[in-house]
């Protein structure tokens, strides 16, 4: 049996059985090769379950949905090791309680999807430890170490390249599954922190608090990436943050549902050799 | 529609030589929501402020900027003038000119043109400031004093004896502190045990002092008028109920040749001692450090030597928790240490010895019961040089500060050493006299005109040993000629420094401290009782340099603050606190984490039924204390800082 | 056009450390470099990234953090929380170009009127070096260009 086949079983019987009341996985998309979610109520509705190595949306922010979760009822999730640290910094930051997700682990590679042992997010921190200790490797990328070896000039002018064709349409906020506050401070004009026409200076400004706010929290899972319509490499900027405070403070997003938040908490022995 | 008055002061000369203030009003009056822009020599004075009252009341101003001095000098005035014109206190804000423009800068139009811009950006601020009411809280009516010197000791009777509680504090066995050491006080010469002990006893008889000695706060939470303070009660071994404080167990001790801290290494005492004979307790305490018992696993004579089982070897320390209206801060000073100055052979040779020794070999309840021999031999000596200035302004090897009192102490001693020894020889080294205080001019003049002290002006380069003598070498200036004296005993008048964990106490208690270590005053002149933190005052050598008057004074001054504090039921508060906007609230808690004061709770909120709709943030207004550390965490712009908002800053910024 | 530059410079700083620290330096009288705009905050825990941005649109040349050195602070360790946010937010905007020459931070004391005053005088003297902020000046100006179709 494929690992489709089996997880298609699973999600029936977890249906079926009443141990779930839904299950969010994906199913075919517009063309062949994209999937789109699939919240499957019922076991029939489990029938066009997709699961491949095209599934590469973290979908851990739909269990953010209103009223999703307020009934304490258990609902089940198809995640990827970065979906499985988002519902861990999910629940350090009290938007869910890790206890209502039974988490459906798959991970896919060289076009291969493999299952991943578990079903609370307690018992996949070994896996997340594993990441954490590749992660300095995998956080490398040509296109970042080459806009890390620019003047400030030319890295100005890259990003200005690159932010003046953001025209704010806020698809990045809106595929974030940590971009799940109520009101966004670009939304917040008293005052108008961030300019909201879609200038060059504005989209700087947006650019910057996004990656700021996202700083410690990002997963790198590549949803705002994937959603901006003028193909900003949003995912770089996320990254060098991931490094940063994977440098300095130890920290590695989604560590545990304890986790403290990197801003909110500090030591007194951190560096500050920038200080004057 | 904003209304804004805006009132450019002259400072006298202070603003005006350096910013056109007429162009600044000029400039200002074109700016948008400038009703009033007016400059005037002096704002702070009566009629400053009357002019103020009254721009207010005639062109119903809806907010005021007076740029002038920094609004840590006058910020509290100008808001109260504003207030009895009806205008709330907190539509006022300082434009600073002064301390950080005129001051500063040289060029006239470059002064002019930043002093616009901090003005503007003022004006741009308190368009947006919002009327803010003060924050009333209660006020526990409950002092802690930290110390028991004499400073400590006259601050914790000064307020028990206006009767409100007081938890006086000592980590020494004893009340008295460093004025217990001393043998007799300039310039009166009265014994200073005499004086002291008696004040001692009434502390620890008063019926509103709880004395805990042997005890170290080591943790101050909270905020004037209600602080949560912990404090460790260090195992004494001695139950301090049962026991009589007879003395078997210290005569009994085998360890008695242990240095006496007291007696300033110059006296011995036991491992179970109390400090001094008119110890108040007067109840010995085990030291851990000394005792054979803790050393070696036997001994127990002192358990067995005590009729009354009061000795118990297993104590533990303990910690108690006190809830504090105000503290006054009476933690003292210790004396420098002189082996800094290498060639004056403190440490090395015995016979070189400190004020505070001499003090206890001229204390008649001290090791040599008040006469004056020498630490090598015993032997009486009959020429001392007193080197004054040891350690005290010199950035070299010392401190900079002076600390005024070295020379009277040194006069004094020179006149004792000349009362008890009658052919005994004296030479003071000094660099100028200071004697500023009352008496203390004219005792000095008895030293030398009555006593026939030397005085030599100039100071001493080295020190060395030649037979039993300790030979001086040193410069008189006024001569312009070296000398050299053989003396039997040097004595130097060593600097008062700070006591050794001065910063890291200010930083448990959170008050700020100078570069030596002395705990700041909020303001040099105007507030010199006040610690930079509300609710924790000064008293004594802990802030700087000072005698015993002036110690007792301003432990005075500190009780009456401490009693005008406790004069209310509730105490008024700045409201520059935080608040959130549960609308907008995502409810993540990193404000919650954040916050240094746990002033932000979880709250639910609930629909009419019952059912939680969602959990948001919520600052108790009584707990925070508006650092605003929680506003910038909040991603979503949600929690808000009373006269620090978001708009009034980015108006701020955007003005300038 | 052999004017000498000079620089627009805005300070963040802490009401209880740097501010006093710069009325010390003005009551000590210390003369420094006119250039820095000091807007004053509780604490630096206050002292949002947003202001660095704001500071920046407003044409800032160079801008300046400053609060109570590590252990001193006022509200025991809102500091400690705004040296975390700096080193995170420092590294985003050098990751974008905007260099960390022209956004410094220190810590000055209330005690450190010299500090301050040498501080002023080094930090105009280095964005008079860098010279005008040419690239953010361009994009602030095509906010204020009409619209074009």
């Amino acid at each position: 049996m494929t690992i489709q086949e089996t997880y298609k079983a699973r999600v029936k019987k977890l249906l079926a059985s009443g141990t779930v009341k839904m299950v969010i996985g994906y199913k075919p998309g517009t063309t062949a090769d994209r999937r789109r979610p699939h919240f499957i109520r019922t076991p029939e509705e489990a029938d066009q379950l997709v699961l491949d190595s095209a599934c590469i949306t973290n979908l851990s922010g739909y269990l953010l949905s209103e009223g999703l979760l307020s009934d304490e009822k258990a609902v089940a999730i198809f995640l990827k090791p970065d979906g499985i640290r988002s519902i861990n910094i999910l629940a350090a930051e009290a938007q869910l309680n890790s206890e209502q997700i039974l988490i459906l682990g798959f991970d896919s590679n060289d076009n291969q999807v493999t299952a991943l042992e578990g079903e609370k997010v307690e018992e996949f921190t070994t896996l997340i430890e594993s990441i954490k200790e590749q992660a300095p490797e995998a956080l490398k990328n040509p296109l970042l170490e080459q806009i890390e070896g620019m003047t400030p000039k030319e890295r100005f002018a890259f990003w200005q390249g690159e932010f003046s064709r953001c025209i704010k349409c806020y698809a990045c906020r809106q595929a974030c599954p940590m971009c799940y506050c109520r009101r966004c401070i670009v939304d917040c004009n008293q005052p108008q922190w961030v300019n909201t026409s879609s200038h060059t200076l504005g989209n700087f400004e947006w650019n910057i608090v996004r990656a700021f706010h996202l700083s410690g929290r990002c997963v790198g899972c590549g949803n705002c990436d994937r959603a901006c319509p003028v193909n900003i490499p949003l995912r770089l900027i996320n990254a060098k943050m991931a490094q940063e405070v994977l440098g300095a403070f130890d920290h590695f997003s989604g560590m545990s549902h304890t986790q403290e938040p990197v801003l909110a908490s500090f030591k007194k022995d951190d560096s500050e050799t920038f200080i004057l | 529609m904003a209304k804004i008055g805006v009132f450019i002061c002259h400072c006298g000369e202070n603003i005006s030589a350096k910013v056109d203030c007429k162009k600044l009003a000029a400039t200002i009056a074109e700016h948008p929501g400038v009703a009033v822009s007016v400059d005037y020599k002096y704002f702070c004075a009566d009629p400053g402020q009357e002019s103020i009252k009254k721009a207010i009341r005639e062109n119903h101003l809806t907010g005021v900027v007076v740029a002038a001095c920094s609004p840590r000098m006058h910020e509290a005035t100008f808001r109260k003038a504003c207030a009895e014109a009806g205008l709330n206190p907190y539509m006022c804000e300082i434009a600073n000119i002064r301390e950080h423009c005129s001051w500063v800068h040289t060029d006239q139009d470059m002064a002019t043109e930043k002093a616009a811009d901090i003005t503007r950006s003022m004006v741009e601020k308190v368009k947006r400031n919002n009327k803010l009411q003060p924050i009333e809280v209660p006020v526990t009516r409950r002092a802690l004093v930290i110390g028991g010197g004499v400073a400590g000791i006259q601050a914790a009777l000064d307020i028990a004896n206006a009767g409100q509680e007081v938890v006086l504090v000592e980590r020494e066995p004893s009340l008295g502190g460093h004025m217990a050491q001393l043998s007799e006080t300039f310039p009166t010469l009265d014994c200073s045990q005499c004086i002291l002990t008696p004040r001692m006893v009434e502390a620890a008889q008063h019926p509103k002092i709880r004395l805990l000695t042997y005890a170290e706060v080591v943790s101050v939470d909270g905020y004037i008028g209600n602080f949560h303070v912990k404090v460790k009660m260090k195992a004494r071994y001695v139950d301090m109920e049962s026991c009589t404080g007879c003395g078997d167990c210290i005569t009994k001790c085998p360890q008695k040749k242990i240095s006496s801290e007291f007696d300033c290494g110059i006296g011995k005492r036991a491992a179970i001692y109390t400090p001094f004979a008119q110890s108040v307790p007067n109840k010995p305490v085990i030291d851990k450090a000394t005792c054979t018992y803790f050393k070696n696993g036997k001994c127990k004579i002192c358990m067995r030597s005590c009729q009354i089982n009061a000795i118990n070897f297993d104590m533990q320390d303990e910690f108690i928790e006190l809830e504090i209206g105000a503290i006054v801060v009476a933690t003292g000073f210790q004396v420098q240490n002189n082996a800094v100055y290498g060639e004056y052979g403190y440490g090395k040779y015995p016979d070189v010895i400190t004020g505070l020794q001499f003090e206890r070999l001229a204390s008649a309840s001290g090791p040599t019961f008040g006469k004056i021999l020498r630490p090598s031999d015993g032997k009486e000596p009959k020429n001392i040089v007193f080197i004054q200035c040891a350690g005290s302004r010199d950035p070299s090897k010392g401190v900079r500060y002076c600390s005024k009192i070295c020379c009277m102490y040194t006069a004094k001693h020179a006149m004792l050493y000349s009362h008890k020894v009658h052919d005994g020889k004296s030479h003071i080294f000094y660099m100028d006299i200071r004697a500023a205080g009352k008496g203390y001019d004219e005792f000095t003049r008895r030293t030398i005109e009555e006593d026939g002290v030397s005085y030599l002006r100039g100071r001493v380069s080295k020190v060395w040993p030649k037979m039993s003598k300790l030979m001086v070498r040193g410069v008189d200036t006024l001569l312009g000629k070296p000398v050299v004296i053989a003396a039997d005993m040097v004595v130097l008048a060593t600097a008062m420094v700070p006591q050794p964990d001065a910063k890291e106490f200010a930083k448990t208690i959170g008050i700020a401290y100078d570069e030596y270590g002395f705990f700041n005053e909020a303001h040099l002149k105007l507030r010199p009782v006040e610690s930079s933190t509300a609710g924790i005052f000064l008293a004594g050598t802990c802030q700087s340099p000072k005698d015993i008057p002036d110690s007792v004074s301003q432990a005075s001054a500190s009780a009456s603050k401490v009693l005008a504090l406790f004069s209310k039921q509730t105490l008024e508060r700045e409201p520059v606190v935080a608040s959130n906007n549960e609308a907008t609230c995502a409810g993540c808690w990193g404000c919650v984490l954040a916050c240094p004061y746990n002033a932000i709770e979880k709250k639910d909120i609930l629909d009419r039924s019952g059912k939680l709709i969602k959990r948001v943030a919520s600052v108790n207004p009584g707990l925070c204390q508006g650092c605003g550390t929680c506003v910038t965490f909040c991603r979503s712009n949600s929690l808000d800082l009373a006269g620090f908002t978001e708009k009034q800053i980015f108006a701020e910024v955007m003005g300038l | 056009m052999n004017e000498i530059f000079e620089p627009k410079i805005v300070a963040f700083v802490c009401t209880y450390c740097t501010y006093a620290g710069a009325d010390l330096a003005g009551t000590s009288r210390l003369k420094y470099a006119p250039n820095v705009r000091i807007v004053r905050l509780p604490c630096t825990g206050r002292i949002s990234p947003m202001f660095i941005l704001k500071a920046l649109q407003k044409g800032a040349d160079g801008v300046l953090i400053s609060g109570c050195h590590p252990g001193d602070c006022h509200f025991t360790h809102g500091n400690y929380h705004a040296r975390r946010r700096w080193m995170v937010f420092r590294a985003l905007l050098e990751f974008t170009g905007i260099p960390s020459e022209r956004v410094k931070y220190s810590w000055i004391s209330a005690a450190e009127g010299g500090k301050f005053a040498d501080l002023m005088n080094s930090i105009t003297e280095d964005i008079r070096k860098l010279g005008p902020f040419d690239q953010y000046n361009a994009l602030i100006k095509e906010t204020e260009a009409p619209a074009t179709f």
